[in-house]
Order: C-alpha cells, then structure tokens, then sequence
C-alpha cells in the first residue's frame, strides 16, 4: 500500500508559496485592526470551507448556515490566531471540523457521506485491488459504518483528496500518525475486499 | 451506523455558492455581536461587587483631582514634542492639548530632537549663537505676556533645529504639505523649533519686533518658500518666498579617504549569487547519481530461452546443469546438448571417451549455445553445443517458455515505462536547476552591473560634494514662537511602483508609519500603507514603525529590490540601536 500514491491527483488549494502565505499574513493583521479587512480571505475561503461542510451532509441550507457560522466564529476569534506558517485555510478548517462535529453530536441524521465512484477506485488502488462492480456496494457499507474518526480520515484522503500535512492540521494529529491510521483502516478494507472475492 | 452513503452526488454550483457569499452581513453580524458582548459587560457594572469598584474608583478620581487643585503651582515637565505654540494658541492660555501632542509626535518615545536652552534678559535682548554656527537675535523688550505686558527679566528660549532627514523623522513633526487639496512632500533646507518662556509660562514676541534667526543650511539651492506650522490646523501655512540666501561659503573639500573608491570584487549579494550558481553543479550531479541507482535497481529482465527440438542424428550429451548458474536454462529440464555443426574438432570417438570433467559455460551466442569442456588429464576439448528437448519435454517446455515469454514481455515494457518515467524525472529536475543556474547567471550580471553604477555614482556624488559642498545663511524673521521652515514641496515619486510586504526576521509587519527616505534631496516621503511608488533614479531608505519599533531597510538592500522588482522587504530592527537622531542618521547613511 503506497499512502503517498503518486497516481492519485491531491487538491493544491493548500499549496501556499512563501509569498502567498506573507500576503495572507498581511491581510490577517490587518483583519486583527478592523474586521471589513477580512474580506479577502472571506472571498477566498468561503468555497472551500463551504464545500468541506457539504461533504458531509445533505441539508445545503443547514451547510450554508453552517459555514456562515464558521466565518463568525473565525472573525470573533481572529485576534487569537497566530503565525504558525501553515495557511490560514487549517485555521478556517479546524473551526468548520469543530462546527460540523457540534452538529452532528446534536444531530447524528444529519451525517452523511458523499463520494464519486471514482474515489471509491482510489481505494481499491490504494489497497492494491483491482476494482470491480461488486466492492462498489462492500466499499460504502464499511466505510459508511466506520466509527467517525476513521471515517474524517477517508473522507478528507480520498473523498476530498487532502495531503496528509493538510490532515494533519483539520484533525490536530501528525502527519505520521494520520498516515499510520489511514493504513490501519485501509488493511481492514484491503482484508474485506479480499475475503469477498474469494 | 445509520450513516446515509450518496454516490455520485450532483455538485452545487459556484453560482448557487457565490449567491450565498454576503461579507457584509458577516460584517453586520459580527458587529451586533460585538455590541451585544458590550452590552453585557455593561450589565456587570450593575452587580454589587461591580458597584463596590466603582465607588473606590470613584474616590480615587476625587482625590486625584483635589491633589492637583490644591499643589498644581509648578509647570509640568517638558518633552520635546509637546508644547508647541502656534500662531493661534499664542492667545490662549493653554497652549498644550492632547491634539498637538498627537499631531507632533517622535516615531518612537526615546527619539527626539532636544531642544537646547537658552537664558535672555528681555529689557536687553542678546544674540545667541546656537552650535550649528545659526544666530538668534533678540531685540530688546522682543517679549509680552499673555495680557500683552512688556516682560521684563529673565527668559528662556528654547530652540532646536532640523537640518536632514533623520531629524526630521525624529522629531515627529509632518512633512506633508496640502495646499488646495494637492498633498504634496517638503523637501527641507532647513527647520527650527523656538519657544519662550518665563517661569514655566509661554510668553509671546512683541507685536512690535520681530525675532530673527539666521539659519545655518547646508542646502544652496534657491528654490525653497518659508512655512510654519499651524498645529491646530494641521497644515503648514505659507509665508513667503524665501529670497534669504546669505554668505554663500565654501567648505573644505573632503578628503581623498571619504571618496568612494570603485571597489572591484563583486558585492556582497553577487558573492552570494556566485555560491549558489556554483552549488548547481553538485546537485545535477547528485540527481545523475540517483537516478543511475534507480534505473539499476529496477528489475532485471531475462529473455528466456525458447526451447529446441532435439535433431535425431546429430550427436548428443547428456549433462547436470547448474540452473542457478543458468536460469535461462530452467526451461530445459532434462534437456540433451547437441554438437554444433560448427565444432570442426568433433567426431564419433569423442563420445566414447570417459572425461574426467565435463563443464559448462557461456557460449559465444549467451543464451543459445554454450561452451562444454571436456578435460581427461592434459587433452581437453571444447565444443559448442545447444540445448535441446524431446518428445513431452519439448512440448510442456514450450509451453512453459510461451508463459514464461509472456511474463517477460510485459516485464520488458514496464521496465522501459519506469525507465522513461525515471529518465523524464531527472531531466525535469536538470532543467529546473540548469533554468535556475541560468537565472542566476543573469541575476548576478545585473548586480554586477548595478554594484559598478553605485559605486560609480557614489564616486560622483563624494566627487560632487568635494566641490560643491556649501553652507548658506537662511533668514528667518519671526513674529511669533513656532515651527517654520524653508521648504520645497515635492509631489510623490513617480516611474516605478511595488506592492511591498514588509518582513523581519521572515515574518511579515503591519508598518504603522512609513518613511520613504529620499537620499537624492533632503526629503521624507510620509506615506501610507499600500502601494510603494519611487523613482527608480533615485536612491531610497526606507524606515518603518511598527508597533512602537523602528525598522530600517537601507539604501543598498532597497536599490537591490527596486532592480530585482521583489515585493518582499527585509527590515533590521533600528530600536535598541538607536537612540536620537544622530545615531538614526548613522542607520540610515544619511
């Protein structure tokens, strides 16, 4: 199993030049004297971050106020964030991690898990398994009953196609350790494949 | 566990997204948030131990302001940037407000111009001579009180003066002119600061005298107005042509020592450059290495051998092969070895002698024939011969070979993919180091180029100031205590532009004051965050404030930026370094 999968094409939107992360930088503090500067990074964030909530639910008007939410509650708490060379989207994205979490807590129907066939493809690559029709169906019911933790770890992979440093920051763990548990959850789906096509 | 699984779900739309967008609603939410968080930090005020504070503070307050009723007989104490008397305070018994001290205020709290004190008997008046060689004259009874009495006695005049662009920064005091509207910059002969006193309260000139201040200016050109500063207004306020250009004198050349040589090694950021074009080479070859490694580490492909029909009739032997030696040959299990028509030293009875030894080993065709030795003490004979199968042999080994061809078919291409994936690989990594080797290249020339031409210009200019280098007398008549100045407005560079990000130590600074440092004429650009214009003739410094620290980039680092078209620039912190406005002349190489 090879995590770092070449063929596999990863988002770039975490992909900051030192430029880019200096110019980000500015705008914050300037967002930190007087919130009407945090406009460009609501502009560019807003997509993104909407995008990440309705991965994970149905409702677009509760994902839609959802990320309202996030952007209030980044704006409130701009003045705490500091410099940590990452981009400001892990900041954005841990508060959406959090926000999401909340709601399900309080309303668990509400979760639901969104993916191409595509994706579902990668993960039998990703375990070395050629795909067929038949693990289509095997793929959604272990994924979908994976307890949540686990579940994060595929969605922000393969569904969302993440870099691991990426994981890393939504879900406040290292990179290796979110590498070494994405492995772990792809041997017991590689072991179910595998009992199914015998 | 009863999670819902949707596959292929319809995406949402950017329109649908954008449509949704609303920053100033966000902006509005958060305000109302804001105020309501206000308002229940004020609900706490209401609560009993909230009460409590306020009426001890309250007592305080009280006590406080009865102190200063009853003891506030001696004048506060003095800092350089506050009192300052304008035209229209002059008639007002509190000419120090909060206004005034935010209006003129030292970039930072420990830099300042002092002023230097002065002792006059007004029924007397005297002539001061200030250590830039400047005079002040004081006609006698030059001073009334605030009622507009003769002053009689002693006064203190206090009196500073600001010749370059460090004192000007460091005195705090705006160098932006607005005449109708058009905002432009002084360009500065020179400026004084003069204010008297008589036991700690201001006292006026005399309507009718006049103070006079011969000004010691470095600067020649007569092209400069007279201003003062209206700190109420905010503006300087035009007085005159100033026509005052006296004593025109020569200074003494400089010495040979403080020309500037054209130096001809390279400068420091071309050594630099040079270390990382040489470093290049390396890392190409680095790349080579492991690329090599790679592509031998990839597997190694064996075409195996198709197996051959045994000929009746031609001479045979049957022989042990080591196929860990041969695997090619695994395809040939009990396989027979036939003479090869080509061993001109065989014959029949060869077959009937019992040899001793009997070895196998590469023929001149690898793969196909091999080369048996045959030893019995000294003769030894060597014949080509080919491996060949009969009967079910041959046909399960043909088989086998089909499989084993297929596999190594397949091999072959994935071995000539990775191949040219790797190859592709290195050749990418050599054009991105020879494209920035050849960068480099072009960059380095330019500094080259750009380090001659300084060093070169700095050879005029000391050249020039070797011949031309002059102090001038400007007059400064004046009716009233305050800030005047002979000045020129300069509008804002022009000619090329940057969006600056301001960084020390690789982070990034909001500046909350911008100094552009002229160093072509005695002028300090004030400016605003944004867009940074100049004129790429020119020589600039740059001096931020940020926080309450004062950052510098100097004129060689912004020459550099300036020519290389970066945005990013680099600031040294100057706030324990420098402590007045000399020490901030030093930083600045003014």
């Amino acid at each position: 199993m090879l995590l770092d999968a070449v063929h596999m094409e990863f988002s770039p939107r975490y992909h900051h030049t030192a430029d880019m992360l200096l110019d980000e930088q500015m705008i914050i503090e300037a967002a930190k004297q007087n919130p009407e500067h945090f406009g460009p990074l609501y502009d560019k964030y807003y997509k993104q971050i909407f995008g990440y909530v309705y991965q994970r639910m149905d409702d677009k008007d509760t994902a839609f106020d959802l990320t309202a939410q996030v952007f209030l509650k980044a704006l409130t708490n701009i003045e705490k964030y500091e410099y940590k060379g990452v981009p400001f989207a892990s900041w954005l994205y841990r508060i959406a991690h959090s926000e999401v979490m909340q709601l399900f807590r309080n309303n668990s129907k509400l979760r639901t898990v969104n993916a191409d066939i595509s994706d579902l493809r990668n993960i039998c690559e990703e375990v070395e398994e050629e795909y067929m029709e038949q693990y289509k169906g095997i793929l959604m019911t272990v994924i979908k009953d994976l307890p949540e933790d686990e579940l994060q770890l595929i969605e922000l992979r393969f569904f969302e196609k993440r870099a691991f440093k990426e994981i890393a920051e939504i879900l406040n763990l290292t990179e290796t350790n979110a590498k070494v548990k994405l492995y772990r959850i792809l041997e017991r789906v590689k072991k179910t494949l595998t009992k199914t096509s015998k | 566990m009863g999670t819902k699984f949707n596959l292929d779900r319809k995406p949402v739309t950017d329109e649908e997204i954008n449509s949704h967008k609303d920053f100033g609603e966000l902006v509005n939410k958060f305000k109302k948030q804001s105020i309501e968080k206000a308002r229940s930090d004020v609900n706490f005020l209401k609560n009993k131990k909230a009460t409590y504070s306020a009426i001890i503070a309250g007592v305080a307050v009280v006590c406080t302001v009865t102190y200063f009723a009853v003891f506030k007989k001696e004048p506060p104490k003095e800092t350089a940037n506050d009192k300052i008397v304008t035209t229209q305070q002059q008639h007002t018994s509190t000419p120090e407000t909060k206004l005034n001290k935010a209006f003129i205020a030292p970039p930072i709290s420990k830099l300042n111009v002092p002023y230097t004190s002065y002792k006059v008997k007004a029924e007397q008046g005297a002539t001061i001579k200030h250590k830039s060689n400047s005079k002040i004259i004081i006609p006698k009874k030059a001073f009334v009180d605030k009622q507009g009495q003769d002053i009689v006695g002693e006064v203190e005049i206090k009196y500073r003066e600001f010749h370059n662009q460090a004192d000007i920064i460091a005195s705090g005091i705006p160098m932006t002119y607005d005449s109708a509207g058009v905002q432009s910059h002084f360009e500065s002969a020179g400026m004084i600061d003069i204010k008297g006193y008589q036991n700690g309260e201001p006292v006026f000139i005399n309507p009718k005298k006049q103070i006079t201040v011969e000004f010691s200016s470095e600067h020649t050109a007569d092209r400069y107005n007279m201003y003062e500063l209206d700190t109420v207004a905010k503006n300087w306020t035009y007085l005159s042509r100033d026509n005052s250009l006296v004593n025109k004198k020569q200074l003494k050349p400089n010495t040979q020592s403080e020309v500037a040589m054209i130096e001809k090694k390279d400068s420091p950021k071309a050594q630099e450059i040079q270390k990382l074009i040489d470093a290049i080479p390396p890392k190409i070859e680095a790349e080579k290495i492991t690329y090599t490694k790679k592509v031998n580490q990839l597997p190694k492909t064996i075409e195996p051998s198709k197996p051959t029909k045994a000929i009746a009739g031609r001479p045979q032997f049957e022989l042990e092969v080591n196929y860990k030696e041969f695997p090619e040959l695994e395809a040939f299990k009990n396989a027979v070895f036939e003479v090869g028509a080509e061993n001109k030293n065989y014959n029949s009875k060869l077959a009937d002698i019992t040899w001793s030894s009997a070895e196998v080993s590469e023929g001149p065709q690898k793969g196909k024939n091999y080369l048996l030795t045959l030893k019995l003490r000294e003769r030894v004979e060597k014949l080509v011969v080919y491996p060949a199968l009969t009967g079910v042999d041959y046909d399960k080994a043909l088989k086998s070979y089909e499989s084993k061809f297929a596999d190594y078919k397949n091999l072959v291409i994935k071995k000539e993919a990775d191949e040219k994936r790797l190859k592709e690989e290195f050749e990418a990594k050599q054009a991105t180091y020879l494209a920035e080797q050849k960068r480099l290249g072009e960059e380095y020339i330019k500094e080259k180029i750009r380090w001659q031409r300084e060093q070169q210009s700095q050879l005029n200019n000391a050249m020039q100031d070797f011949t031309s280098q002059a102090i001038v007398t400007r007059v400064f008549s004046l009716s009233n205590f305050g800030i005047f100045n002979s000045d020129c407005p300069n509008s804002l560079p022009k000619g090329a532009s940057i969006n600056p990000i301001y960084v020390t130590n690789e982070k990034p600074i909001m500046p909350n004051t911008i100094y552009l440092i002229c160093h072509n004429k005695n002028l300090v650009y004030n400016l605003q965050y944004g867009t940074l214009k100049f004129n790429p003739k020119d020589a600039y410094s740059l001096c931020i404030i940020s926080n309450g620290k004062m950052y510098l980039c100097n004129k060689e680092t912004f020459s550099s930026i300036a020519s290389s078209k970066e945005n990013k620039i680099p600031l040294t912190e100057l706030s324990n370094e420098v402590n007045d406005a000399i020490d901030l002349r030093k930083a600045i190489g003014i």
